[in-house]
């Protein structure tokens, strides 16, 4: 199959995804609610940190929120169109349903990837860019086009980092297979995104910062509007999204060798 | 058989059946570390330049995280509102309608087996972080807070069960109820205390909360036990605490009863 064939068949599940939200409306309004509840607790927590402090780790309230901004908006995209995907993909391993997308003439790991939109997430991500563009104007940055290019391109690595991390997770379904609840190690993980990485210090600062790649995805991006484009650490997330993209890919091809369907 | 009799044997039932569970309980206690991570850093950079927020340390603060957590385990509901959810789903329920047994006791037997399992595991890689968490735990000595921690974490037990329970019966009346437990979830984080110590609030939200069930559940025992509550309030708040345990019972049992009107049993 060549490329135009699977934009069609993507094309194909965001309209049927698209469809499938329309019959149940009242769902996609819950579950939009559901993550916009789970972003204003977050920044709810900003804010009352800093009823109380000037700044943490030289960063500002606003800066602050740039960031948490950032991260958001990467979680966003990864929710919108990758979680439910993946995570019915453990779940399918675990069955032994996982058959059906290897019976599919394409491309075994698009297949598993792109089959369903979420568009509670994807609606979220204008929240969340909304977040960006307040926390942008308040800080009083005007940033040019090239600076807002820039600062798209390294979220989008910061979304395919996120993605490779969490394939990477659930392809070790086919060795764990019973291990329910990896998936919310995801989480877990992204958590730091939202702290800046100078609070990083030690044991730490190797462990998030510079072996787990959940700081670089929203600092950097973040820091390029802040402080305009550092050629280093966008070189880093670059490298960062080859190595995790890479990652997850061979995790979920060598997993792929060891399954062995289910019994019926 | 007695009444007693018949809820210990779920209890016995809920403990086998969660210690099959042990490694889910290991596994989540161990990803909780992590949080706690996040906890330290993020309060660790934010005491920088400064030895107090809202009165308290840096250590004090961590310290109310830390037992936060272990509160979670012994406490906390994880999975009770969708375990009730799915069997008023899939026809279980009905088996519990033909029996002399009550299926709140029923449940709430099995809730706490599973937090005892929960619990204690959760305990082993707290414990294996002591060494790096010990400097920074500063627990008060006054015996009264034990006396009064102690009734308002078993309170606090019932009122995370039971709003669970009330979650898990709206299964009666909607299809898929997921989405409504963890917009929940997210309003009790919150509320309960569990992303910021209330206190660290504007006050009027502080005292407003306090009205609230979700005070109860978390950050009400926490607080007694890690100081910072004084005596008069932790006292006026277990009468509280006590008035939202019945109100809770009581709106369970009303939608225990108008759900059962609205349940149809098939097959058998």
């Amino acid at each position: 199959m060549n490329l135009l064939s699977y934009f069609r068949i993507w094309l194909a599940c965001a309209r049927y995804s698209i469809v499938r939200t329309m019959m149940f409306r009242f769902d996609f309004v819950m579950w939009s609610l559901v993550e916009f509840g789970w972003m204003a607790v977050n920044l709810l927590l900003i804010a009352v940190i800093y009823r109380h402090t000037q700044d943490i780790a030289g960063w500002t309230k606003y800066q602050m929120l740039l960031l948490v901004g950032t991260s958001m908006l990467v979680q966003r995209f990864i929710m919108g169109f990758f979680w439910s995907n993946l995570f019915e993909m453990a779940r399918n391993i675990r069955s032994g349903h996982f058959d059906f997308f290897l019976s599919q003439p394409g491309n075994p790991l698009f297949m598993v990837s792109t089959r369903k939109l979420d568009l509670d997430g994807i609606a979220n991500a204008f929240v969340a860019m909304a977040v960006v563009a307040y926390a942008v104007r308040e800080l009083g940055l005007t940033p040019s086009l090239v600076d807002l290019s820039l600062y798209a391109l390294m979220v989008f690595c910061g979304i395919l980092i996120n993605y490779g991390a969490l394939l990477m997770i659930v392809s070790l379904t086919f060795w764990l297979g019973a291990a329910q609840g990896i998936e919310g190690s995801y989480f877990t993980l992204m958590e730091f995104s939202r702290l800046p990485r100078e609070t990083f210090r030690g044991a730490a600062n190797v462990i998030f910062v510079w072996i787990l790649p959940a700081v670089i995805v929203s600092n950097t991006p973040a820091r390029a509007l802040l402080h305009g484009f550092e050629p280093v650490n966008a070189l880093w997330l670059v490298a960062a999204t080859a190595v995790w993209l890479g990652l997850g890919v061979s995790v979920f091809n060598r997993g792929l060798r060891r399954y062995a369907s289910a019994s019926s | 058989m007695s009444a007693l009799a018949k809820y210990r044997h779920a209890f016995l039932l809920g403990l086998q059946s969660n210690i099959v569970y042990r490694w889910n309980f290991a596994i989540r206690a161990l990803f909780s570390l992590f949080h706690l991570a996040f906890v330290f850093i993020l309060w660790g950079a934010a005491y920088k330049g400064q030895t107090e927020i809202g009165g308290f340390n840096l250590d004090q603060t961590l310290t109310y995280f830390v037992l936060l957590l272990v509160m979670q385990f012994f406490i906390g509901a994880f999975n009770e509102d969708y375990q009730i959810s799915e069997e008023i789903r899939n026809g279980l329920i009905n088996q519990f309608l033909l029996k002399p047994i009550n299926y709140y006791a029923y449940r709430f037997s099995i809730f706490v087996a599973a937090r005892a399992v929960s619990g204690f595991l959760a305990l082993v890689p707290i414990l294996c972080a002591l060494p790096l968490l010990k400097d920074h735990l500063v627990l008060p000595h006054d015996g009264w807070r034990i006396a009064l921690g102690l009734p308002a974490m078993a309170m606090a037990a019932m009122i995370q069960f039971t709003i669970a329970y009330c979650f898990g019966l709206l299964s009666f009346w909607f299809l898929e109820i997921q989405s409504f437990i963890i917009l929940s979830l997210a309003v009790e984080t919150v509320l309960g205390g569990q992303m910021f110590p209330l206190d660290l609030m504007p006050p009027w939200f502080f005292h407003l909360s306090q009205w609230l069930p979700y005070y109860y559940q978390m950050y009400f025992p926490t607080a007694i036990f890690t100081g910072r509550l004084d005596m008069a309030s932790a006292l006026s708040g277990l009468a509280l605490q006590a008035f939202w345990v019945v109100a809770l019972l009581a709106i369970g049992h009303l939608l225990w009863t108008r759900g059962l009107r609205r349940h149809t049993a098939v097959g058998g």
